[in-house]
């Protein structure tokens, strides 16, 4: 039948207490696309990074093929060499050097006395840039560029290197609709040359419509395999791919929903990297009093640029917010707090905690206002308020004065949590708030969260974590595309469903 | 630790568990290590006993007095610095301050004829504006604190040789010289219980105050401050502001002293005074330090060139000195972060 271009067999690869790989074996064909799909943690990038090279060999078990010759790569310019070229998730390029130095980057073309041959690295840029139906000076700086330019120059820069399998990881991750459109154009015109690919994508709809043939992933194994020309059954796949799991852990959740607290109107909030892009286009939404509200969507949907905007941690780039029906302004997070406004980020390191600060320091940081006495902060009233927050969120340390660098991620998160609940908070803002978590801080989570709305206080929380989204929600605004795809009401939803409306299918 | 509930006063419970939380007798050298001062307690300490026993002299009543005149000068400059460090910035233009606003205040007294106090308002208000134009060179605009203040640097002392031309402002008024002369108890310059005053309360200010905690909040990790409801900008011009203030004051005692602005007064002020806090345990990116261990940084700085001097080593050897000096006390700072972020210090 068709021709074998790579093999990979039997393929285990080990980390320190996990097994990532667990012996995976698939072909690809020649003038083939073939999709990889698989949740995170799946395995796919692992097995890309041992293609590529990145994870050289003799740290994986298993054999890999390419053209009929066994690989052993050492690294990732001897897999460039055997003609597998990978493009990453995110542009990795020069960006203060020209187009054409990123395209020949490495691989310059010489003159007989050994200086580079500009003239020669002209014309090479602009034939291979041809390939990707890209038409510019050569001569431009990669920065200027915007990222769907940037993400045609990387493809061009792998071209230029003629290999025979291109490995794309998410490449329209930071594409619109019609530059995705475009891109797969161009890749259908490199399998048409006789260039076999490998697609990684979250989204079904472009697997879909692009790939031949899709290979799904669960768990560091290999679980199915569907053929275009029998036709996809997107459930199936997502099913595959989500596999079956138990839920044991959530608390029964019963709050008492009441009148409209937020609404967010047209909302519209910058994309952090692509520069005069946004990431949100246009979302509304509403939340009501003692109500949890989950956002859903993909990783890059722009869940968390949403209420990072409405939190005032970023700027918006249009939209209005009303609290209990007045229209309210918020530009930076202080004022957010003003309003009764708690934000528990998703990367607790970089804006959650304090490293220098111990645990006491750390939850006193919002509410430490409210303790002075007589200009001087009431050590005895802060550390008795620490101390009630401390037991109640049951942290394991050996005291306040611990530093919060020392404690575990949960117990952190616990911390972090403390800070916000101190105050009067009206409304609170999770992004991720189990990211990393044991499963036994992760119910405790939980529980807390069904006692705040007890209490009246609204929750709008971020999570790729399904199960988690479905348990705990009252609704679920599910993002795309930078707007709200679908909204489920509390029993709607399953995982099925609310992958497939992420997925934008 | 597990934690009952069962019905323990929180207080009572409190207590027991910070006093285990804390490191016993033996982990005293580890205790020690960890306080933001240790390093400046240890080197002062092996350095006055060396000091003396080279040459007796050095902690005579009268030396001290020298010392800690010196010391008061460059510590009303470091009690700005610290805090402009511990919140994660820099400011190199106070020694252009301090010359800038010596020269504005005698200028006022002498070709201006304003009355003495006029004149001192007026130096301590060019220093506030040099002050809020740092501010707000690194509030507002994306310029590193670097490059912002070395811009200001520039521009104060260039501005100090416009007015001057090279000619120190002389004489100035005997009322004003008076002031710096003025001796506490008999012998003790005003400077000193000046300065110290100024550290105690910069000190209160730090530890004890929302505004002190913001600060540290801010150079521990900035973006955590911040969604944490603490107004950057605000904090920041603050403390900008103050060290404007603050480089002004030194430079108008020391006018007062020398009894004439002098247009090279200041230079390299700057550099001395984050040298002194550094070594007083002040960690250059931010967020870690006390002002009582930059306080003991500005005394060794002045007790370092007292002794120097004293043992008649040449002042070309000094600034070597100072060098390896301020090389030690970071490297300790370093080694001291690495701990933390170790996560092997559990106790602040």
């Amino acid at each position: 039948m068709k021709q074998t271009v790579l093999t990979v067999e039997n393929v285990i690869k080990r980390f320190p207490g996990t097994v990532a790989l667990k012996g995976v074996s698939f072909e690809l064909h020649a003038q083939e696309i073939l999709a990889l799909a698989g949740e995170n943690g799946a395995g796919k990038s692992t097995l890309m990074k041992i293609l590529s090279g990145i994870y050289p060999h003799r740290e994986y078990e298993g054999k890999i093929t390419l053209n009929g010759k066994e690989c052993q790569f050492t690294g990732t310019a001897m897999a460039e060499n055997a003609g597998i070229a990978m493009i990453y998730q995110e542009l990795n390029m020069e960006l203060d050097l020209s187009v054409a130095e990123n395209i020949v980057l490495g691989k310059y073309p010489r003159t007989k006395w050994g200086s580079i041959d500009w003239k020669q690295v002209r014309e090479e840029a602009e034939k291979t840039l041809g390939q990707v139906g890209l038409h510019l000076d050569t001569g431009t700086i990669v920065r200027n560029l915007n990222p769907s330019m940037q993400q045609l120059v990387s493809i061009a820069r792998a071209l230029y290197r003629k290999p025979r399998v291109l490995i794309l990881d998410e490449p329209t991750s930071v594409l619109t609709e019609r530059e995705a459109q475009k891109l797969m154009e161009i890749i259908r015109k490199l399998k048409n040359d006789g260039i076999s690919c490998i697609y990684i994508s979250h989204k079904l709809d472009e697997i879909f419509e692009l790939c031949d043939r899709v290979v799904v992933f669960r768990d560091g194994e290999k679980i199915s395999e569907h053929q275009k020309a029998l036709g996809y059954d997107s459930s199936r796949l997502i099913e595959d791919m989500i596999g079956r799991r138990l839920v044991a852990m959530y608390p029964k959740r019963a709050a008492q929903i009441g009148e409209e607290i937020l609404r967010v109107e047209h909302f519209q909030a910058p994309h952090p990297f692509a520069y005069g892009k946004n990431i949100i286009e246009d979302v509304s939404f509403s939340l009501k009093r003692g109500e949890i509200l989950g956002l859903a969507g993909l990783v890059g949907a722009g869940r968390s640029e949403l209420v990072s905007a409405i939190f005032g941690a970023i700027p918006k780039t249009h939209g209005s917010v009303y609290l209990e029906g007045q229209e309210i302004q918020i530009r930076e997070p202080y004022e957010a707090i003003r309003y009764g406004f708690g934000f528990l980020s998703e990367d607790r390191k970089k804006n959650g905690y304090v490293w220098c600060m111990n645990i006491r320091e750390n939850m006193t940081l919002v509410t430490l206002r409210s303790m002075v006495k007589r200009l001087f902060v009431n050590a005895r009233e802060e550390e008795a308020q620490a101390e009630e927050y401390f037991q109640r969120l049951k942290v394991k340390a050996p005291g306040l004065e611990t530093m919060i660098t020392s404690l575990s991620g949960g117990n952190q998160q616990k911390v972090i949590l403390a800070k916000w609940l101190m105050g009067n908070i009206r409304i609170l803002m999770l992004d991720e708030p189990t990211r990393g978590i044991d499963v036994g801080t992760k119910s405790e989570i939980y529980k807390l969260m069904q006692e705040l709305t007890e209490n009246g206080i609204s929750i709008i929380m971020i999570s790729s974590e399904m199960s988690e989204l479905l348990t705990m929600c009252d609704r679920i605004i599910v993002l795309g595309k930078g707007i709200v795809q679908r909204e489920f009401a509390r029993g709607e939803a399953d995982e099925v469903r609310l992958l497939q409306a992420s997925s934008c299918t | 630790m597990k934690v009952k509930n069962t019905g323990i006063h929180p207080l009572k419970d409190r207590q027991k568990r910070v006093v285990t939380g804390r490191p016993h007798g033996h982990k005293f050298t580890n205790w020690f290590l960890c306080k933001p001062e240790s390093g400046i307690i240890l080197i002062l300490i092996l350095f006055v006993l060396f000091a003396t026993i080279v040459n007796p002299s050095f902690l005579s009543y009268r030396n001290v007095i020298n010392i800690s005149r010196a010391s008061g000068f460059t510590l009303i400059g470091v009690v700005g610095m610290a805090m402009i460090l511990i919140i994660g910035g820099l400011d190199l233009s106070i020694g252009s301050v301090y010359a800038l606003a010596a020269l504005i205040c005698g200028m006022g007294m002498t070709a201006w004829g304003l009355p003495i106090p006029v004149a001192i308002l007026l130096g301590l208000f060019t220093g506030l504006v040099c002050g809020a134009i740092n501010g707000l060179l690194v509030v507002y605009t994306d310029i590193p604190a670097m490059i912002a203040t070395l811009g200001m640097q520039y521009i104060a002392r260039g501005l100090v040789s416009v007015l001057t031309k090279g000619v120190p402002i002389y004489p100035l008024p005997d009322a004003f010289v008076q002031i710096e002369s003025t001796r506490l108890a008999g012998s003790i310059p005003i400077v000193v219980p000046f300065s110290i005053i100024l550290a105690i309360m910069a000190h209160l200010i730090l530890s004890k105050t929302v505004f002190g905690r913001s600060v540290y909040a801010i150079g521990g990790n900035q973006e955590a401050a911040r969604i944490s409801g603490i107004n950057l900008r605000k904090t920041k011009m603050t403390i900008y502001i103050l060290m404007g203030g603050l480089a002004s004051l030194a430079g108008i005692l020391m006018a007062s002293r020398l009894g004439s602005a002098e247009p090279s007064t200041g230079a390299g002020l700057e550099m001395k005074v984050i040298c002194a806090a550094v070594i007083g345990g002040i960690s250059v990116s931010g967020g870690m330090g006390t002002m009582f261990g930059a306080m003991l940084g500005a005394f060794f700085m002045e007790a370092l060139t007292n002794s120097l001097t004293v043992m008649k080593i040449s002042v070309y050897w000094q600034n070597v000195v100072f060098g390896i000096v301020l090389l030690l006390s970071v490297l300790l700072d370093q080694y001291k972060r690495a701990m933390l972020r170790r996560n092997s210090i559990k106790t602040s």
